[in-house]
C-alpha cells in the first residue's frame, strides 16, 4: 500500500502539474508531493520487518515474461530511502535556480522520481527495466528544454549512450530469459536461481555490466557525463548525479552479482583496477579544471570509480561500504552543487580562477560550504569517511595494492577540493559589489543536508544494519561458488 | 470471406458515387463500408475452413491482419476526408482505388494457393503504381509511379518465373502439396525447386522493401502523395509480410534458402538503419525506417516459431499505428511549413501544439522501441525470438541496429521540442487530430497491455 502509493503519488501530481500548470503553485505542489513521498519512505523503513517484502505480485503480460511484482528487500529499501529523502532537495534547488515554466520542469522531476521509485521496488527484470529507461524520457526533455550550450547535441549523445547500455542489458536479460524452465519467467527469483555455464558467464557478464558500467560511469565508459553534468541545468545533474547513478549500483547488485558470479570472479580484478584507474585520473583532471560545475562533475567521476570498486571487491565490507557511499554521495552532491548554483549566482560566473575572496562578504555562506566540503574529503564523523572507511577495507582485504590506489584517490579528493574551496573563497576580494550572505533559505536546504551527512557519519548503525542481511545472503552464493 | 466480397463491392460502389459526382458522400461511404468489413471478419472467425476448392482460407491469423488492415485503412480514409478535400479534381477513384487495393491484400494474407498469391500481389500493386502518381501535375509523383511500375513489374516477372519453376518440381499450386514434396525431397532438394523459391521469394522481398530489393522505396515515398505513402508503408507492408510468413510456415524453407534470406536481413538491417541516419527529408527517413523495420519483420519470418504469427501481426500493426499517426502530423507540419518536409520543419511543433507534439512523442518513441510503447513489446518479442530460433549473432546486430533506429528518431523528437524563433502555425482539423490520437492512445495502450493472437 505505501510502495504504491510511492510510485503513485508523484506520478499523479506530476500529471496534474502537466495538465493544469499552475505555474505559480508549481513548486509548493511538487515540494508538498516530495515531502509526502518522504515521510512514505521513512514509514517503510519503520515497518520494515528485516526480511525480503513482496507487496504486489500478479500478472501482466505473461507471454513476455513481464509481471507486475514489487517489493523490496534491505538493500531496495535503502534505494528507496535515497530516493525519497533526497529529491525533497532536487525540487528545493528550484525555488533560488527558477528555471522558466515551473510547471514543467517540476513535472519532469516528479516523473522521474516515481520512475526511478519504480526501479527501486520492481522484483522483475523485465518491469525493472521498464522503469530503467522510462527514467529516462524526462531527464531528456529536462536537458533539452533548460540545458545550457550545446544541449542538443549533448542530450542525444547522453540518451543514446545510456541507451546502448540498456539495449545490451535488454539482449542479456532476453538470453537468461529463455534459459529459465518454461513458461519463460523474468522475475528476479527465477533469474537469481539460474546456474549458467562458466563460458557463457564470462560473455554474458559484459552483455549485462555495460548497461550499468555507462550509468555510474566508470571509466572507459564515462564520456558523456562531464559534458552532460556540465550543461545539465542545476536540478538536472542532480537527479543524474544524486539518484540515476545509483541504479548502475542496484543494476549490479540485482543482475550482474547474483546472475553471472563466475563471470563476476574472472573479470572483477579488471573492472576493480578500471575502477580505481578511472578515479585516480578523474581526481587528477578535477584537479585541472577552471569551471566550478565541471569540477563537481569530474570529482563525483572520482567518487563512483570508487564505490564501483568497493563494490567489485564483493566482501561485506565492500559491498555494504559501497552501498553506504552511495547514500552519502547523494547528500553531498546535491549539497554542492547547490553551493556551485548559489556561488554562481553571487558572482555571476562559473570560472573559479575569476572567484576568490567571496568569504569576506559571504561568511555564512562559506561556513556552509565548508561543513558540505567535510564530507567530500571524507573527514571522520562524516557520513562518506563511514563509506570510504568500509570500501577501503574491503578492497584492502582483496588486494593491498588495490587499497593503496584507493587510499590515493580519496588524499587526491581531499586536494582539489579543499583546493576549489581556497579558490571560490579566500583570498583577496575580488572588488564586486556587495552580495548577499547566505539567507535563510539556504540554511533551511544545506542544515538538513549537513545534517544527516554527521548524524549517519556518527551513528551509521540503522542503515548498516539494514544491508546486514541482504549482504550477507548475496555473498552466500559467493562461497557457495568457491 | 464475405469481407473479400463486401471490399470488391464497396470499391465498385465508391467508382459510381464518383460518377455521380458526390464527393462529400465518399468519406463516410468508404469508412462505414471498412467498418462492415472488419465486422464480418470478426463473425467469421470461427469459420476456418479451406474455399473456392481450396484456394485460400480464412484462418485466425488471416482474420487478424484482415481486421488490422482494415482499421489501418479506415484512419487513412478519416485522414483523407481533409487531405482530400483540397483536391479539386475527382478523388472517387483514390477512395476505390485503395479498397481494391485491400481486396488484395485479404488475399495475400489468406491464400493456400501459389495461383491466388500472385492475384493477391497483383491487385494490391496494380492500384498502387495508379495511385503513387496520384498527383497529376506533379513531376515527382509521375516518377514515383513509373518507378514503382517498372521495377514492380520486374519482380512480378521474377515472381511468377519462380511460380512456374516450382510447379515444373511439384506438378501444384497447392502450399500443402509442395510441402509435401519438400518434405519428400528433405535435405537435397532439387535445384529447380530451390531456384523457383528463391524467385519467389525476390519477388515478395520487393514487396516488403528488403535490401537489394529497397532502392524503388525512397523514392516512391518521397514522390508519392502522403496518403499514398502512409498507405504502402503500413497496410501494403502489412499484407506483403502476412503472404511472405504464409509461405515460409506453410511450406518451409529449405536451409539453403534460409541461409540467403538470413544474409539478406543481416543485409537489410544494416542498410535501413545506417541510411537512414543521414536523412533530412522526413518521407526519406520514413521510407529507409521503413526498410529497417522491415529487417526486424524478416527476423520473425525466418524465427518461423509458435509465437511467430503474433509477434508478425503484433508488430506490423503497431508499426503501421504509429506510422500512419506520423503522416498525418508530417502533413500538418508540412502545410505550416510551406510545403517542406524536412526533419527540420518540424522544429516549434511543441511550442504551437504542445498536444500534438506529446502525442508525435509517443508514436516517435513507439517506431523507436521506448518501454511501454508498443514498438518496445514488438522490436523484444523480436529479439525473444529470433533468439529462440538460433539467430545469436544476427540478434546481437539487431539489437545494436535498434540502437541506431532510436538516434534517427529522436532527431525528429529533438526538432519538434526545440523552440523556433518563428512560430508554427498549425492547423489541426477534428478528425485528422482524432486520428492522430488515437494511434497514440493505441500505441501506448498496446505497449501496457500487449495484444496475444490466440
Amino acid at each position: 500500500m505505501l510502495l504504491a502509493a510511492l510510485l503513485l503519488l508523484p506520478f499523479a501530481t506530476a500529471t496534474l502539474l502537466l495538465v493544469a500548470r499552475p505555474e505559480a503553485q508549481a513548486r509548493m505542489l511538487a515540494m508538498a508531493s516530495t515531502l509526502v513521498t518522504a515521510v512514505v519512505v521513512l514509514l517503510l523503513w519503520a515497518g520494515y520487518p528485516g526480511t525480503a517484502v513482496t507487496v504486489v505480485d500478479r500478472d501482466w503480460a505473461p507471454a513476455i515474461g513481464l509481471r507486475l511484482v514489487l517489493g523490496y528487500d534491505g538493500i531496495a529499501l535503502l534505494m528507496l530511502v535515497l530516493t525519497g529523502l533526497i529529491f525533497p532537495f532536487i525540487i528545493g534547488a528550484g525555488f533560488k535556480q527558477q528555471l522558466d515554466r515551473p510547471a514543467t520542469v517540476n513535472a519532469l522531476l516528479l516523473y522521474a522520481q516515481s520512475f526511478l521509485f519504480g526501479v527501486f521496488a520492481a522484483q522483475n527484470a523485465f518491469l525493472f527495466y521498464i522503469f530503467y529507461e522510462l527514467a529516462l524520457v524526462p531527464v531528456f526533455f529536462l536537458l533539452l528544454f533548460w540545458g545550457g550550450e550545446h544541449r542538443r547535441t549533448i542530450t542525444v549523445r547522453f540518451f543514446l549512450y545510456t541507451l546502448l547500455g540498456g539495449l545490451s542489458l535488454l539482449f542479456g536479460l532476453a538470453w537468461c530469459v529463455l534459459q529459465t524452465p518454461a513458461p519463460y519467467s523474468a522475475d528476479f527469483t527465477a533469474l537469481h536461481a539460474l546456474r549458467l555455464g562458466t563460458d557463457v558467464q564470462l560473455w554474458l557478464f559484459w552483455a549485462l555490466f555495460l548497461a550499468f558500467a555507462i550509468k555510474l560511469p566508470i571509466f572507459p565508459f564515462h564520456s558523456w557525463q562531464p559534458e552532460t553534468y556540465t550543461m545539465a541545468p542545476l536540478q538536472g545533474t542532480m537527479v543524474l548525479g544524486g539518484v540515476m547513478l545509483k541504479m548502475g549500483l542496484y543494476g549490479i547488485l540485482r543482475f550482474v552479482m547474483p546472475i553471472v558470479p563466475e563471470g563476476v570472479l574472472f573479470w572483477r580484478d579488471l573492472v576493480i583496477w578500471l575502477s580505481i584507474g578511472g578515479a585516480l585520473y578523474a581526481g587528477a583532471i578535477a584537479f585541472r579544471q577552471r569551471e566550478f560545475k565541471r569540477l563537481v562533475a569530474w570529482s563525483s567521476l572520482s567518487h563512483v570509480g570508487l564505490l564501483c570498486a568497493g563494490l567489485f571487491a564483493w566482501n561485506s565490507y565492500g559491498v555494504s561500504g559501497a552501498l553506504y557511499q552511495a547514500l552519502a554521495h547523494a547528500v553531498l552532491l546535491v549539497g554542492l552543487l547547490y553551493i556551485v548554483g548559489a556561488v554562481t549566482a553571487r558572482t555571476g560566473t562559473g570560472d573559479l580562477g575569476a572567484m576568490g575572496g567571496l568569504k569576506l562578504r559571504t561568511p555564512r555562506l562559506a561556513a556552509l560550504f565548508m561543513l558540505v566540503l567535510v564530507n567530500a574529503v571524507a573527514l571522520p564523523l562524516t557520513q562518506s569517511f563511514v563509506g570510504e572507511w568500509l570500501m577501503f577495507n574491503g578492497l584492502w582485504q582483496h588486494n593491498g595494492w588495490m587499497a593503496f590506489a584507493a587510499a590515493c584517490t580519496i588524499v587526491l579528493g581531499a586536494i582539489y577540493m579543499l583546493w576549489a574551496y581556497q579558490r571560490v573563497m579566500l583570498g583577496p576580494d575580488s572588488g564586486r559589489p556587495a552580495v548577499a550572505d547566505a539567507d535563510r533559505d539556504d540554511h533551511l536546504y544545506l542544515v538538513p543536508l549537513i545534517a544527516i551527512s554527521l548524524v549517519l557519519g556518527v551513528y551509521p548503525g540503522p542503515v548498516l544494519d539494514l544491508l546486514e542481511a541482504p549482504v550477507q545472503q548475496m555473498l552466500n552464493t559467493l562461497t557457495a561458488l568457491n | 470471406m464475405s469481407a473479400l466480397i463486401l471490399t470488391s463491392v464497396l470499391g465498385v460502389l465508391l467508382l459510381y458515387l464518383g460518377v455521380f459526382g458526390n464527393k462529400r458522400l465518399l468519406a463516410p461511404v468508404a469508412v462505414l463500408g471498412l467498418l462492415g468489413a472488419i465486422g464480418v471478419s470478426a463473425t467469421g472467425w470461427w469459420m476456418d475452413v479451406p474455399l473456392f476448392a481450396h484456394m485460400v482460407r480464412f484462418d485466425g491469423a488471416a482474420t487478424a491482419f484482415n481486421m488490422g488492415m482494415t482499421g489501418l485503412t479506415i484512419l487513412l480514409f478519416l485522414f483523407g476526408v481533409d487531405y482530400y478535400a483540397r483536391m479539386e479534381r475527382d478523388v472517387a477513384e483514390h477512395y476505390a482505388l485503395m479498397v481494391f487495393s485491400l481486396t488484395g491484400a485479404f488475399l495475400l494474407t489468406s491464400y493456400t494457393n501459389l495461383l491466388v498469391l500472385f492475384l493477391g500481389i497483383e491487385v494490391l500493386s496494380i492500384p498502387l503504381y495508379i495511385l503513387a502518381g496520384g498527383r497529376k501535375n506533379s513531376y515527382r509523383s509521375g516518377e514515383a509511379s513509373f518507378k514503382y511500375f517498372l521495377l514492380g513489374s520486374f519482380a512480378t516477372a521474377l515472381f511468377l518465373m519462380g511460380i512456374a519453376l516450382v510447379y515444373g518440381v511439384t506438378a501444384s499450386f497447392d502450399l500443402g502439396r509442395i510441402q509435401e514434396v519438400a518434405e519428400a525431397q528433405g535435405a537435397a532438394p532439387s535445384p529447380l525447386f530451390l531456384l523457383g523459391l528463391f524467385f519467389i521469394a525476390i519477388g515478395l522481398s520487393f514487396k516488403v522493401a528488403a535490401v537489394p530489393f529497397h532502392f524503388w522505396s525512397p523514392d516512391v515515398y518521397e514522390g508519392a502523395p502522403t496518403l499514398v505513402t502512409a498507405f504502402m508503408a503500413t497496410v501494403v507492408k502489412m499484407a506483403a509480410f502476412a503472404g511472405f510468413f504464409r509461405l515460409v510456415h506453410l511450406t518451409g524453407l529449405p536451409p539453403a534458402l534460409a541461409n540467403t534470406l538470413l544474409a539478406m536481413t543481416v543485409l537489410t538491417l544494416f542498410v535501413g538503419n545506417i541510411v537512414a541516419l543521414r536523412q533530412t527529408n522526413f518521407k526519406r527517413l520514413m521510407a529507409y525506417s521503413s526498410v529497417a523495420h522491415t529487417g526486424f519483420l524478416l527476423l520473425v519470418v525466418l524465427g518461423n516459431t509458435a509465437a511467430s504469427t503474433s509477434t508478425l501481426f503484433y508488430y506490423t500493426f503497431t508499426y503501421g499505428l504509429a506510422t500512419v499517426g506520423l503522416f498525418v502530423v508530417m502533413t500538418l507540419v508540412k502545410r505550416a511549413a510551406n510545403g517542406s518536409e524536412e526533419v527540420r520543419s518540424f522544429r516549434g511543433l511543441y511550442q504551437a501544439r504542445p498536444w500534438l507534439a506529446i502525442t508525435a512523442l509517443l508514436l516517435l518513441l513507439s517506431l523507436a522501441g521506448i518501454p511501454l510503447t508498443a514498438g518496445f513489446v514488438a522490436k523484444y518479442q523480436v529479439f525473444l525470438l529470433a533468439l529462440q530460433a538460433g539467430f545469436l549473432k544476427t540478434t546481437i546486430l539487431a539489437v545494436a541496429m535498434a540502437l541506431v533506429g532510436i538516434a534517427y528518431y529522436i532527431v525528429v523528437v529533438r526538432e519538434a521540442f526545440t523552440a523556433d524563433e518563428q512560430p508554427l502555425e498549425v492547423q489541426v482539423t477534428p478528425l485528422n487530430g482524432l486520428v492522430v490520437l488515437l494511434c497514440g492512445i493505441a500505441v501506448v495502450a498496446l505497449g501496457v497491455w500487449p495484444l496475444q493472437l490466440p
